[in-house]
């Protein structure tokens, strides 16, 4: 199976989630299942698609979230209040968690729950 | 794709959120030539020019009130009358609001930074002492109000040292200052012991004084004063007006004539809503500007200058920045606050912002064109903001009480009406004994203090089985109790002379008038 990899950067206390580790390198498949299903081993061509920023967050949900994924994910997504950029640019700007992850992309969350 | 277009596939897709960009371009709006980085409200920005726009916004907010009166000569001789106190949470928008100042105000003088910010006509010299002596940087540490937080008081003390010609000057205080007399004594001056040996009563709406003879530490007065309050709600709402009023009397002892706070466009709707919930509807608009004056006539300007800028920009300035969040205490993040009416409103408000950006901007817009109706005539003593004229009187009108004994009723005595016939028995014969000769707190207060004190949730109170009798106080209510404490005063004869005579009513006349609005007891 093959492979893209990815730097995981985190902002605003965000990290706090992920072990306190601010920066991650991550490999993750370059086909996923449509539904977002991050323990499929047998993937069915028919329900694939390629890697996407919502595969991505339900992986990081899966396999490196440390702590309480409600403060991470809400409805599918991120949770609101959580800022996502790819490459230094607004993932709104990218089609958000339809955005096709490329090797070598850099993907920072930042959460702006910490307020004033 | 519409989010709404095909309810069969997965759970996913079915709730998209909108999407904020309606990707025709991806220019930036300003310099019409980069590709943008940033949405801000439906507007597409590159990161050069989203630096300049953050700024713009910041002074447009903060400086037509550094002047005692603006000039309308927009930036031009900007000259306050006392010095800077900023107020500093280690929290997205308070780094972001500290790193614009700095800049702003107080940036080393490199002509390289020079060029690049401000191009040839940037007045920086202007800029130059706008405030007098030297800025402070004040941070109040919660932790002393939980039991399992960690001080961050060095980790901020870094981050403000970390400016280059260390340019601030920094001030640490703990909440339970608000009960250490030592504190008072350094900001203020001298409390008489006749002031301070007063405890509260909580277990009435009057909420009398009474001479205390314990004199416990200041973290165990903080600790008492927050365990005794009703609900979730109130306790978080504690926290946040003796912070304030912390900070307003060291900004006053510092002659400062400004104390800038770090709340976002997003936290400034979330306050003004759920302040709106919780009864403080009357001092909504204060939320958004407001002039403080201390007992001994000093005036300090509380000025939001992010309140145009929306937590999304703050963070995306932080990360851009480079600048270390120190994060705040995580009960106020998570957990503690989850049922506590400002938490829900926090969470509405972020989903709204999520998904439309535009709507929160007009939620603080509209409050703070909000203007009670009647004048105020005082200073609530507890957390120093207007306090509405016969609040009492209304409350009165607006609630169904019990007024089992007439006399009570006549001396404007009200209670609770959820407590049992027992319990308002019990309260009558205390209150009874002592209100002829004790103090009432109740006149004295706003509406949302009185309610944050006395409301109970319908899922009981947080920290039952203490018992509520002589409650410590913060020092500043006992200051502005000192001049009329022991002799009753005239003007609560008129706060009395307000209320409305009501029917009395037991609980069971009570019960039959609103029969058809009850719930089943499960
Ligand atoms: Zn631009
Ligand atoms: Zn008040």
């Amino acid at each position: 199976m093959s492979t893209i990899s990815l730097k995981i950067e985190f902002g605003g206390g965000l990290e706090l989630l992920f072990a306190n580790q601010r920066s991650h390198r991550i490999d993750i498949p370059c086909r996923v299942s449509t539904d977002n299903d991050t323990t499929v081993k047998e993937l069915n061509e028919k329900e694939a698609k390629a890697v996407d920023v919502s595969y991505l967050v339900h992986h990081m949900r899966d396999h490196m979230l440390k702590e309480r994924a409600e403060l991470f994910m809400e409805n599918g997504t991120v949770r609101p209040g959580i800022l996502v950029l790819i490459n230094d640019t607004d993932w709104e700007l990218e089609g958000e968690g339809e955005y096709q992850l490329k090797n070598g992309d850099e993907v920072v969350f930042i959460s702006t729950l910490h307020g004033g | 794709m519409s989010a709404c277009e095909n309810p069969n596939v997965d759970q996913d897709a079915l709730m998209t959120r909108r999407q904020k960009f309606d990707g025709k371009t991806k220019i930036c709006v300003k310099c019409k030539e980069n590709t943008g980085n940033i949405v801000i409200r439906y507007a597409v920005y590159c990161k050069s020019c989203f630096f300049p726009l953050i700024q713009t916004r910041f002074r447009k907010s903060l400086e037509p009130s550094i002047n005692v009166i603006p000039d309308g000569s927009r930036r031009k001789g900007l000259k306050a009358a006392g010095s800077l106190v900023i107020a500093f949470s280690g929290g997205t928008s308070s780094t972001a609001m500290l790193d614009l100042v700095a800049k702003t105000y107080f940036a080393q003088r490199t002509g390289d930074t020079e060029e690049r910010r401000g191009g040839k006509e940037h007045p920086r010299n202007l800029d130059r002492g706008v405030w007098k002596g030297k800025p402070v940087v004040c941070f109040v540490e919660v932790c002393g109000a939980f039991d399992d937080q960690r001080d961050r008081t060095d980790e901020i003390k870094a981050v403000v040292g970390s400016y280059p010609g260390t340019p601030f000057e920094f001030i640490p205080l703990r909440l339970e200052d608000a009960f250490n007399p030592l504190w008072w004594k350094q900001v203020t001056g001298d409390l008489s012991t006749s002031a301070l040996s007063l405890g509260l009563d909580m277990r009435n709406e009057d909420l009398q004084l009474n001479q205390s003879t314990s004199e416990p530490s200041p973290l165990v007065a903080l600790r008492r004063y927050l365990a005794s309050l009703p609900t979730q709600t109130a306790l978080y709402n504690a926290i946040h007006i003796l912070t304030r009023v912390l900070l307003l009397h060291t900004a006053a002892s510092r002659k400062a004539s400004h104390l800038i706070l770090g709340t976002s466009l997003t936290s400034l709707s979330v306050n003004l809503i759920s302040g709106i919930a919780q009864g403080a509807g009357f001092s909504v608009a204060e939320e958004a500007k407001e002039e403080w004056k201390s007992q001994r006539g000093a005036s300090v300007r509380v000025v939001r200058p992010l309140r145009e800028v929306g937590m999304k920009e703050c963070a995306i300035w932080d990360w851009w920045c480079g600048l270390h969040i120190v994060g705040r205490s995580r009960k106020f993040i998570q957990g503690g606050g989850r049922s506590a009416i400002g938490a829900l409103t926090r969470d509405f408000i972020f989903g709204l912002e999520s998904d439309f950006p535009a709507t929160v901007s007009t939620v603080a817009r509209t409050c703070a064109k909000l203007t009670p109706k009647e004048g105020s005539d005082g200073i609530c003593v507890l957390c120093e903001r207007p306090a509405q004229h016969g609040v009492q009187a209304w409350k009165s009108r607006i609630s169904i009480r019990s007024y089992d004994q007439a006399s009570s009723s006549i001396t404007g005595n009200t209670r609770p009406p959820h407590l049992t016939e027992t319990e308002i028995a019990n309260l009558t014969l205390t209150s009874q004994d002592v209100s002829a000769l004790t103090p009432s707190l109740t006149p004295r207060l706003c509406y949302a203090c009185h309610t944050t004190l006395t409301s109970r949730s319908s899922r009981g109170t947080v920290h039952s089985g203490q018992s509520p009798g002589n409650i410590p106080i913060p020092t500043w209510v006992h200051a502005a109790l000192q001049p009329t404490v022991g002799n009753e005063d005239s003007s609560d004869d008129d706060e009395d002379a307000e209320i409305t005579q009501s029917t009395k009513l037991s609980q069971m006349e009570m019960k039959a008038q609103i029969v058809d609005f009850l719930l089943d007891e499960q």
